[in-house]
């Protein structure tokens, strides 16, 4: 029992940070139909910021604003060199497109900067822990845990509130018909990005806090789970996004202590082939989306 | 098998013959200008191509974009390895090795076979999965499971290593050395190419086409695109497995991370800049990012000092720094992507420009065909069909009758029902209840495909053709399906339909090129060259003018005639449809409120007050 709640409240912390990836990756699937596999190259942009910003002495008190901030220029930058030019394309080319985006952007990092991890200092407080019965709770977790909280809170009410928030959730409901009921496409689009800029930024900041390092390739495995998270909880359902982002959390802690040593190094893979599955009995994921073609 | 011997199979394999010739040719001039390291560069080149045409049999004829096909060349070039090296050799590297592997030592070549069959079980087994997941042309989750295929079989590799000798030793062997001859790869690249051509212009491949030019239009002709795809998965990976077997013999060695991201990404940007749809597109694809490649390689390695100016601190510094190889490939797909999708050749064929520079043309259409008599005996019913979307009641309790002699026309205001209609007879739309019976046979809850294979066989309203296939190619997809499903019936004669249509002129125009009255006769033919029992016609007159109305009229008699397939036509333009039916159902509020002859339905008052009453009206 003790066991699984630790788990859960692992689970919990490790699931925030995928969830608040996910629901960025979800967000612009909504407007563009893009499966964003160039998501993961903000936590590289920022994980540079940081790695200069940090050597030059700064604290991670202004690290966390400046983080958020790079992650958001980056996203609206990548937004308008690249997707702003395949809007509309099948799906082929915009898978591609965005593989393409984090092959420039982890080659520009090789090229200027060079292969290897590059690391910098975190946080002291991000080791701590303290107990509450027999749980060990670390403090990472519990900020993590409040902050994701907070963030989805502020982001259900700009949904919700906002002109912004209504014409982003129509345009995910249904683009074509959104843009017909006057929602403008390029505005929409752009806040989409920053948005999602903004989640990733977040979820930047605690990654970076806790891996400690970036390199050109750093963006892979943020990328894979924002955007496994995303297909868990069903493309296109921002819920499903946040829920998904969760799951993959727990499925992962769990598996992590629950399988047998012999594979527990696994894990990676052991998730890859869970989700495989979830695929091929479960295509629409979580929560399903109902979309319908007209004939 | 191939609808024509000599297009599609004397010239694909004439042509391929040239391709491998010129390919090679290429190769030997580069690695005599170049010596040294270039030979090297070219036997991998060689090998890459043949990987390259493996993915482009999958990705360019389903239009699905795998990630995952270097996944199945890991297992093959694992497989291949753990067969092919000597005990001796595996005592050391992999002494715990399971499944009794250590003993097993086999000849290189059978090896090889060996690895086929492996990677064929797995691709059978993924395949599985992608026809589950419901994969589309270019769906999101069966490139994420290919994506995953990727990543599954690297973390095994690394974290198995009493199989695989893990992540740093690898295993490695002397099988005689190692590939010390280039006839092996001569061999298998030269079949590669003549599978990759041989298999698009085959049935299979021409159907897998067609449902990645349109899912549901293939469908609704028959086609199955889920067997294509998975026909088209397995040839694909015959061919990454021998690929990945030579890439393995020929290194002397593998390792996880040898096939894995950077071997994918290296493929597919060959791929997508030669041009993932064409075969001839793949190899020069192979070519110019293989010398780009080096080009990049070099400049960035010494800079202008290449060309021997030996410009110190020159200005393009900046640019010129190691690793500016992989800003080339990154940059390669990204450009390619934005400014032009289809790549350097789109779908573009040696062997098919030669067929229409060389081929016989006859050059005047065929004497027109005598029409097929109906038989009669195959009568559709659909009784008491009831529709519910959510709570709103599309259809309620419809009953629809249609003998082959006749042209019956369903009519009604917009949201009667009637395209729900079309959806329910040809197993689009799930009807709640009611039956859909074709001569005796009940079809409801049959799959699309199924029952357009039965004989019933829909255009659409928002007409659907296989935009980039040509109109003979359009056309030839539906007879494809009838000589393998309707071989009772007469096979439809595709030149004979084509002149019937008018579209003879237009014959090797590609679809999306043609006006839009022409289009839609396109879809006529297409519908009717699967010698259907009834063609069902959604609009077909949407957005014509009168004049066009009134062809289409005499069109659509002739081709029905032609077929002997009785019609059912669904229509708002009332002058059409009076002037070609024999019989009208009126629907309105998902209810038939009056049937009868043209003459009796425009008498009848119901009709008039809910359909001519209201449009005379508004």
């Amino acid at each position: 029992m003790t066991e699984l709640l630790q788990n859960l409240i692992d689970g919990l912390g490790r699931g925030s940070i995928y969830a608040l990836l996910a629901l960025g990756v979800a967000v612009i699937f909504g407007v563009m139909h893009l499966l964003n596999f160039a998501h993961g190259e903000l936590i590289t942009v920022s994980g540079y910021a940081s790695f200069w910003a940090l050597g030059a002495g700064w604290s991670w008190y202004v690290m966390v604003p400046l983080i958020v901030a790079v992650s958001v220029a980056t996203s609206l930058l990548i937004e308008r060199v690249a997707f702003s030019r395949v809007r509309g394309a099948d799906d082929f080319t915009l898978l591609l497109t965005s593989f393409g985006v984090h092959f420039v952007v982890s080659a520009i990092f090789l090229l200027y900067v060079s292969a290897s991890v590059k690391t910098f200092p975190r946080p002291t407080w991000v080791t701590n822990t303290y107990a509450v019965g027999s749980l060990r709770i670390e403090v990472f977790d519990t900020v993590v845990i409040v902050v994701t909280v907070a963030t989805l809170v502020a982001t259900t009410l700009i949904l919700q509130r906002t002109t912004f928030g209504l014409s982003l959730r129509a345009a995910a409901a249904d683009f074509d018909t959104a843009r017909l009921m006057g929602v403008r496409s390029n505005s929409v689009i752009r806040g989409a990005f920053a948005l999602s800029g903004v989640l990733a930024g977040i979820a930047s900041v605690f990654w970076l806090m806790r891996s400690g390092s970036t390199s050109p390739t750093a963006g892979i495995d943020p990328m894979l789970k924002g955007v496994l998270a995303a297909l868990i909880g069903g493309l296109g359902s921002l819920r499903g996004a946040v829920l998904g982002g969760f799951t993959l959390g727990l499925a992962e802690v769990i598996l992590r202590s629950r399988l047998p040593d012999s594979v527990a190094s696994l894990t990676e893979g052991v998730v890859f082939l869970l989700i495989a599955l979830l695929f091929i009995f479960r295509p629409q994921g979580l929560i399903s989306v109902p979309h319908a073609e007209r004939v | 098998m191939f609808p024509n011997l000599r297009r599609d199979v004397v010239f694909p394999v004439f042509g391929s013959v040239i391709l491998f010739a010129v390919f090679v040719a290429v190769g030997l001039a580069y690695q005599s200008q170049f010596s040294g390291a270039a030979e090297r560069l070219v036997t991998f080149a060689l090998i890459d191509a043949i990987l390259v045409l493996g993915i482009q049999i999958y990705v360019g004829n389903t239009g699905i974009l795998s990630f995952g096909h270097i996944g199945f060349g890991a297992i093959a070039g694992y497989a291949f390895a753990l067969f092919a090296i000597s005990p001796a050799e595996k005592l050391k590297r992999i002494p715990d090795a399971p499944f009794g592997l250590l003993d097993v030592s086999v000849g290189p070549w059978m090896a090889v076979a060996v690895a086929v069959g492996v990677t064929l079980v797995v691709a059978l087994i993924v395949g599985v999965g992608l026809a589950r997941s419901g994969a589309e042309s270019g769906a999101v989750s069966a490139t994420v499971i290919t994506l995953a295929l990727l990543f599954v079989t690297h973390e095994v590799a690394r974290n198995w290593p009493d199989l695989t000798g893990g992540d740093r030793a690898g295993l490695s062997f002397r099988i005689g050395g190692t590939l010390d001859s280039r006839v092996p790869i001569y061999i298998a690249l030269l079949a590669a190419i003549v599978v990759a051509r041989l298999y698009a212009q085959s049935r299979g491949g021409r159907l897998a086409v067609a449902a990645r030019e349109d899912d549901l239009a293939a469908r609704a002709m028959g086609v199955n695109p889920l067997v294509q795809q998975m026909v088209a998965l397995l040839i694909s990976v015959v061919v990454v497995s021998v690929g990945a077997s030579l890439r393995v013999y020929e290194n002397g060695s593998i390792l996880p991370r040898d096939m894995f991201f950077n071997l994918t990404l290296v493929t597919l940007v060959m791929l997508i800049v030669g041009g993932r749809r064409s075969v001839t597109g793949a190899l020069v694809g192979v070519a110019v990012i293989t010398v780009g490649r080096e080009v990049a390689r070099k400049l960035g390695q010494d800079g202008f000092e290449l060309f021997g100016i030996g410009l110190d601190g020159a200005p393009l510094d900046w640019i010129f720094r190691e690793n500016l190889k992989s800003v080339f490939m990154g940059v390669s797909m990204l450009g390619f992507m934005i400014w032009r999708p289809a790549g350097l050749l789109d779908d573009w064929e040696l062997d098919k420009w030669l067929h229409g520079k060389l081929g016989r043309r006859s050059a005047s259409p065929p004497e027109s065909l005598p029409p097929v008599e109906p038989d009669d005996s195959s009568v559709l019913v659909a009784q008491g069909v009831d529709v519910a979307f959510g709570g709103f009641q599309a259809l309620i309790d419809v009953d629809v009758e249609a003998a082959r002699s006749e042209v019956v026309g369903v009519i009604g205001p917009n949201g009667a029902g009637k395209t729900t209609l079309l959806n329910v007879i040809t197993g689009l739309v799930e009807s709640n209840s009611g039956s859909v019976v074709l001569g005796g046979t009940d079809l409801s809850a049959t799959r699309s495909f199924k029952i357009a294979r039965s004989g019933l066989v829909r255009t659409f309203q928002n007409l659907r053709l296989f935009d980039s296939l040509t109109v003979r190619e359009n056309v030839e997809v539906s007879y494809l399906v009838a000589a393998a499903h309707r071989r009772h019936r007469p096979p439809p004669d595709v030149d004979g339909l084509i002149a019937a249509a008018g579209l003879w002129e237009q014959r090797d125009r590609r679809a999306r090129e043609l006006d839009y009255g022409t289009s839609r006769r396109l879809e006529l033919a297409r519908a009717a060259a699967t010698a259907p029992a009834f063609l069902l016609l959604d609009e077909p007159t949407s957005g014509m003018s009168d004049s066009e109305s009134l062809v289409m009229v005499e069109q659509v008699r002739q081709m029905a005639g032609l077929v002997g397939a009785g019609v059912v036509v669904i229509d708002h333009d009332l002058n059409f449809i009076i002037g070609i039916c024999d019989r009208i159902y009126c629907l309105d509020c998902g209810q038939v409120i009056a049937e009868g002859t043209p003459a009796e339905i425009q008498a009848d008052p119901v009709v008039q007050a809910a359909y001519i009453g209201s449009t005379a009206e508004g």
